[in-house]
């Protein structure tokens, strides 16, 4: 049984991706004692899977660092990994939280030496990478993951290579007989930090991205140009592998849209462009891209990066929500539309076309397991009546990482609010 | 110009858009679209030569008011209500609905062009449809054929023959109906009173509009 | 203090008892290491391991333990042993993984291991546990400078999780830019209709907090101290100085608006048909209040017709003017011409824009205004035109890509922002710093900033305001971390920090609340602040040794450092980040952590066994940041990117604490080159503390001079710029160089 140690003054943060992150280490630096809860076996969320951040092109990994070494110094945080948040009750000030765990069947003997990985043979989905390439059942989710520990699939628990997954460990770290279990804590406060989602492209049928292997989106290229990802950075496509020089993106793919989502999504303008750069990155003067856009959103000092952006001759504006992606004989994507500064139609074919995907919350505020409030996105409110129970991050709003940062910091202080009433009610 | 039109342009002066969300059935969508173009970019026909303007250009031209541009534009009777612009909209525009209405509305005041082919096929369809309820397709295909006089009728006829042969064989085509015959809607009179009512109504809606 | 006693651990798990002779570990950290107690253990971070650590520590005394195993990044919570002295030699990530396990590499290995062990012996009996300076102060008040919007919301906030505020305000209302508006864009669903303002509201729960102390018409006249012992002085407007002891301080200054006069194109002050936005929500409040419509200034007659002007000196490539988008500006003319649209459908409001700018849910704001009529236009407009009682406004419709006009009876600019930040601290030192050698910094853009006076008038050695950032703003350059200023303990927030809307700066005030909290309860405790956060130790300066060169009262990145009245450096503890810069920069080397000095990276080197120059074994000396070269060599390892055998790494905290004494006493104690890895540096630099990488760079570049004294290529230091994703080509570089290194003649200095 997993064990937890958890009052009344305990801040549960939900959610162990940046912004989750950020809301423990703040409130814990600040003398709090913090539960933080991931459903991924690792932490960092969807900023470990991006490949650099605008406006400076650094590595999200980079960050992750800092707040992992913050984290690793600091006594007050219990982090619980594969563990979701399945019911709340009780009030501000006294909640009582169920969280499942399920099983990682690798226990903290773990050394991450790697062994159970060489001796397992199935392979599977790699998530970590959108699914674009496989790794081993017994794997170690990324070079950053932390806890540093190995995860084995419970696909093949019950077969002949868990066994010798088992066997190949030399610290009696594998444990085959892991089960799911269900925890009870108490907290005073609750930081709701569970990130956001990609829309689902298939919705935009038009796209074709269900149809066209050369059709991908936005999170996917991300994992294309990271030099740790399935392609070890090579900007190659899906259908037939060869080197994608030409590239559109296309912004709006769901966001702004009343038939699908509704809210702007803030961060893919920006993203775009910076995706411009990976092309310009890996192919110099050969690589182009076109971006289809309705209104360029790269609000206060993201313009000094849209105006660098847009004089690299390699990158082209089109002022054009795209109409439909059709293939051609040769399997390139070709975008159809209509140019609206002075109306011009097009019929552009590209190596490969990335969906600027807008973001939904992960977790819509109807399947919080509480009584809270959330706007028409399913985004959560600031609300008096979600009491103890604050939003942070991308489960708040379409943010980019700087806002969610800033966002969990003030959620953190929320919280603080909340357990520092307790502790002088309790003094 | 029919006085009408001129009545019209005096009443809205400047505000053409007024005019069109007054006037034109939908007309009071024109002020939602955003400019994405995805409509033009979605429309079937746009390739061609008769799209002056598509929709999204109509609607700014409107909202620039742009009078004599959109009435004398080709644009809104080219739709063939395929609906691909109004399911895509990301405003939900009916951007189908919007253009009919200004192309209803342009026929309305005397602007509509004599030899649109669209209206011309549009009213064909709708003679041919009242009469009993139920459209003769033989009598509708033969009267557009011969739009343009008879030998150009028999070559076009001749053309689709293969066409025709393949439908009637399925079972599509009823050649009887060249003759008047074949299918028709059982109560051919609550037909024709119905839509009595309905034109009764629409005059009465168009003309509070009018006075307005 | 207790006795000393030292312990050395060797690991010999995950292959490191197969691939090492441990046995010879062993006698190495007895031998060379000088250790007082020397184990071995076949899993030393199992409970058994830890246990007998644990036991050690408690039962046989020990005070100082050099941990021969894994990366000190990894089992980090096996070893966890906060009351002694520990370091970690690498064994695994940076020997066995990075070496093949071939019988021609085992020798080189094997070297490499014991190195790895001398060094980290030598690192630890160098270190003490910081015992944490408990005489910093623990005042818990936290000032707030500025009442506007974000200024109310820190000092509420922060009231409501119990401390007490002291708010400056230099008028004589709060409120700021939004007590100035007649509405505010909407905050809440259905996001479809201006709101009141909310400062009424704010305004009432400040007045009724007793933790709240408000003074108006009031400016900061001086701030001494650091964070937990601010002394500051606020001037009143009876011209009576007040005294606060303050823990934090939260500047939320706010902007003023550009300044419209500086666009004659636009008709602004040519007629005053052609407003601001300020000037429009003036416009909309008078009207109100008289229960009218929004009349045009030059007649009184009511507005019939009104054109935005998006953009209006924002957003300009040409450097005239604004470069920045303002961010609010689309939302609050949406606001505006509601104003028009609610009280009369027919008024013809029309907002001309390039790129529409509503995220969020401001898109649904953005489709009510069209339901109201509100017509958009993508349009550039080139000029407004003084017109009888109207105004011509004559732009470029782009959507219908012709040149076009409007004859309106009002005109509003939407101008953008200018951060009220206060004095630029590094321009005013621009003409002293312009006689120094250049630090190869790029010219300063010339920000378009109101004239300014001091706001915080800081007594720091460094300049009487916060560092800016781009464009002026007081904000930093971190996407993970965007409250980190240069001035600990001192945090901007709202519209003075990035361009943002009320929502925005809302939250914004609330979480640089947080951290200024956080600032005065580990300021009180002598805890570090981000990112070597909690720890505890702090510089000490060994004052007889000193010789007043200043260096590192003028390089600490964060203003940590002043000079006292005797003009020797004057260490502010809970100013300080514990980067070391200063360390690096002391030429006299007086200035030390207690776990991290001149001596615990000193001895180090020293302890590395140089081959004499006949064994073609060169030494190459690597100093890699903890953050992000150290992190990448270890993923390194992980991913089994070998690398040069001959190489020996010492993670430091960041470039800028390198000494250049290391480096010497690298190359006179017979190493053949040394390495460098440091963070990107200039302005999309990616160090942590901002200028301790560059500033590293620009000392070290004087290596040069150094080298050609002796002898010696200049090739041999050699400067890399890592990121931490550098997993598989920092590996390369090292074997590039060591190739470079190894083509030179072996250093002449080995076995002096």
């Amino acid at each position: 049984m997993t064990s937890v140690v958890a009052t009344n003054q305990t801040i549960l943060v939900v959610g162990g991706g940046i912004s989750g992150m950020t809301a423990a280490l703040e409130a814990a630096e600040t003398g709090k004692q913090v539960v933080l809860v991931e459903k991924n076996p690792y932490l960092g969320g969807r900023t470990v899977q991006l490949y650099r951040y605008f406006p400076k092109m650094c590595h999200p990994t980079c960050g992750l660092e800092i707040n992992l070494r913050r984290l690793k110094a600091n006594p007050r945080i219990q982090v619980l990994t594969l563990a979701e948040v399945t019911g709340i009750t009780g009030t501000k000030g006294a909640y009582s939280v169920s969280v499942k765990l399920k099983p990682r069947y690798v226990n903290s003997n773990c050394t991450a030496c790697g062994e159970c990985g060489k001796a397992v043979s199935t392979e599977i989905d790699d998530e970590f990478n959108y699914n674009l390439g496989k790794i081993k059942a017994a794997y170690l989710p990324s070079n950053m993951a932390y806890p540093q520990r190995y995860v084995i699939d419970p696909s093949i628990i019950g077969t002949p290579d868990a066994d010798k997954a088992k066997a190949a460990c030399k610290y009696d770290a594998v444990n085959l007989d892991d089960q799911e279990e269900t925890i009870n804590l108490s907290a005073g406060a609750i930081v709701w930090a569970t990130g956001w989602k990609p829309y689902d492209a298939e919705k935009i049928v038009y796209y074709g991205y269900d149809r066209f292997p050369n059709v991908i989106t936005n999170v996917e290229f991300e994992r294309l140009a990271d030099p740790h990802g399935p392609t070890g950075g090579k900007i190659l496509r899906p259908s037939d592998g060869k080197e994608a020089k030409n590239i559109a993106f296309i912004q709006c793919a769901g966001s702004r849209d009343e038939n699908h989502l509704r809210h702007c999504s803030r961060f893919c303008c920006m993203g775009s462009l910076k995706q411009t750069h990976y092309v310009q990155e890996k192919y110099g003067d050969e690589g182009k891209s076109t971006i289809y856009f309705i209104d360029i959103r790269a609000i206060d000092r993201f313009e000094d990066f849209y105006q660098k952006v847009k004089a690299n001759p390699n990158v082209t504006f089109v002022k054009s929500k795209v109409a439909r992606i059709t293939e051609d004989k040769a399997g390139n994507p070709v975008c159809n539309g209509v140019n609206t500064e002075g109306y011009i139609r097009y019929a552009n074919a590209h190596d490969l076309v990335v969906l600027a995907l807008g973001m939904e919350p992960a977790v819509k505020g109807v399947n919080i397991p509480a009584e809270v409030m959330s706007d028409s996105s399913g985004f959560l409110m600031a609300d008096p009546a979600n009491a103890g129970i604050f939003g942070a991050g991308c489960a708040t709003n379409a943010l980019d990482v700087n806002r969610a940062v800033q966002s969990a910091t003030a959620a953190a202080l929320r919280a603080i609010q909340v357990v520092n009433k307790v502790a002088r009610a309790e003094a | 110009m029919s006085d009408l039109n001129q009545e019209m342009a005096d009443r809205y002066k400047n505000n053409f858009l007024k005019e069109i969300e007054e006037q034109a059935e939908m007309g009071e969508w024109v002020k939602m679209c955003m400019q994405c173009g995805l409509c033009s970019g979605s429309c079937p026909t746009n390739f061609h030569s008769g799209w002056d303007h598509p929709p999204q250009e109509i609607f700014m031209l409107i909202r620039a008011g742009k009078r004599e541009e959109v009435l004398n534009s080709q644009g809104m009777y080219m739709c063939t209500s395929c609906y691909n612009c109004y399911v895509r909209c990301p405003r939900k525009v009916p951007v189908t609905h919007v253009m009919h209405g200004i192309a209803e509305y342009a026929y309305r005041i005397g602007r509509a062009p004599k030899a649109q082919p669209t209206m011309h096929l549009s009213k064909t369809f709708w003679t041919n449809a009242t009469k009993t309820g139920r459209v003769n397709e033989v009598q509708l295909t033969q009267s557009l054929y011969f739009k343009e006089g008879i030998g150009a009728g028999i070559k076009k006829a001749m053309e689709m023959q293969s066409e025709a042969l393949g439908l009637v064989k399925a079972g599509r085509l009823n050649p009887m109906e060249a003759l008047g015959m074949g299918h028709k809607c059982k109560d051919i009179k609550g037909i024709h009173a119905m839509l009595a009512k309905a034109e009764e109504l629409e005059a009465r809606n168009k003309a509070a509009k009018g006075k307005e | 203090m207790a006795e000393t006693k030292t312990a050395a651990y060797i690991c010999k798990g995950c292959e490191i008892g197969t691939r090492l002779d441990t046995a010879a570990l062993v006698k190495t950290a007895t031998k060379s290491g000088k250790m007082n107690l020397v184990r071995e253990h076949d899993f030393l971070c199992s409970a058994d391991g830890v246990a007998m650590i644990q036991n050690d520590i408690d039962n046989e005394g020990v005070t100082h333990a050099a941990l021969c195993a894994c990366s000190r990044r990894a089992k980090t919570e096996a070893f966890n042993f906060p009351t002694i002295a520990m370091s970690r030699g690498n064994l695994r990530e940076g020997v066995i993984w990075i070496r093949p396990d071939t019988e021609e590499a085992r020798e080189t290995t094997q070297e490499m291991a014991e190195d790895y062990v001398r060094m980290a012996c030598a690192e630890v009996k160098a270190m003490t546990v910081p015992p944490g300076n408990q005489k910093t102060g623990s005042v818990k008040t936290l000032l707030v400078v500025g009442g506007g919007m974000s200024g109310m919301t820190s000092a509420l906030e922060a009231s409501k999780a119990g401390y007490k505020v002291v708010l400056v305000e230099k008028t004589g209302a709060l409120g700021g830019w939004a007590g100035k508006l007649y509405r505010r864009v909407p905050t809440r669903e259905p996001f479809k209709a201006p709101e009141d303002n909310g400062v009424a509201d704010m305004v009432a729960r400040i007045e009724a907090d007793s933790n709240i102390k408000v003074y108006l018409n009031a400016t900061v006249a001086k701030t001494d101290g650091a964070p937990g012992r601010f002394k500051v002085e606020i001037a009143v407007e009876s011209g009576n100085v007040a005294q606060e002891d303050i823990g934090a301080i939260i500047q939320a200054t706010g902007f003023s608006l550009y300044d419209a006069n500086k666009l004659p194109e636009f008709g602004y002050g040519k007629t005053p048909n052609v407003v601001d936005q300020a000037g429009l929500e003036a416009l909309a409040k008078a009207a109100a209040a008289e229960g009218k419509p929004i009349c045009r200034p030059s007649d009184g007659q009511p507005v019939k017709s009104v054109v935005f002007v998006q953009c209006a000196g924002q957003r300009d490539a040409s450097g005239t003017h604004l470069q920045y988008c303002s961010g609010f500006c689309c939302n609050t003319s949406i606001k505006q011409a509601m104003y028009f649209k609610d009280s009369n459908p027919d008024i013809d409001t029309a907002v001309l824009f390039t790129d529409l700018r509503t995220p969020g849910n401001g898109e649904d704001f953005y489709r009510a205004a069209q339901n109201k009529g509100v017509i958009f236009s993508k349009g550039v407009v080139s000029q407004v035109l003084p017109n009888g009682n109207g105004c011509t406004v004559k732009f470029k419709d782009l959507i219908l890509n012709e040149d076009t006009q409007a004859e309106v009876d009002l005109v509003v600019l939407a101008t953008g922002v200018v951060p009220n930040s206060g004095v630029n601290i590094d321009a005013a030192a621009a003409p002293a710093a312009a006689e120094a050698p250049a630090e190869g910094e790029a010219p300063k853009e010339v920000v378009a900033s109101v004239p300014v006076e001091s706001i915080l008038n800081l007594t720091y050695r460094q300049g009487p305001d916060m560092p800016q950032f781009k464009h002026g703003f007081n904000d930093s350059h971190f996407i993970c971390f965007p409250y980190e200023t240069r001035r600990t303990g001192i945090y901007a927030a709202g519209p003075v920090r990035r361009p943002m809307d009320i929502l925005q700066a809302q939250e914004d005030a609330t979480g640089a609340a947080m951290k200024a909290i956080q600032a005065m309860e580990n300021a009180g405790l002598g805890r570090a602040a981000h990112p070597r956060a909690g720890d505890l130790s702090f510089p000490t300066v060994r004052l007889e040794g000193c010789t007043q060169c200043k260096r590192c009262t003028v390089e600490c990145p964060f203003g940590a450092i002043d000079e006292d009245e005797k003009r020797f450096p004057l260490f502010n503890e809970s100013r300080c980040r514990r980067c070391g810069t200063c360390m690096g920069a002391c030429p006299v080397r007086v200035i030390s952590f207690e776990n991290y000095s001149v001596n615990t990276v000193g001895s180090q080197i020293k302890a590395v066994d140089v081959p004499d120059e006949f064994s073609e074994k060169p030494r190459i000396l690597i100093l890699a940041c903890e953050n992000d070269a150290y992190p990448a060599l270890d993923m390194a390892g992980m991913n089994r990117n070998e690398y040069d055998p001959f190489v020996r790494v010492i993670p430091v905290r960041c470039l800028g604490s390198v000494n250049t004494i290391w480096i010497t006493d690298a190359l006179n104690g017979g190493y053949d080159g040394v390495m460098l890895m440091g963070c990107k540096h200039g302005d999309e630099y990616q160090c942590h503390f901002v200028k301790g990488s560059e500033l590293g760079r620009y000392r070290l570049s004087k290596v040069g001079d150094t080298l050609k004294g002796m002898n010696l290529e200049t090739e041999r230091v050699h400067d890399v710029e890592v990121a931490i994703t550098d997993i598989a080509t920092l590996p390369q570089k090292i074997n590039d160089y060591a190739a470079l290194i190894k083509s030179f003649p072996p250093s002449p200095f080995k076995g002096f």
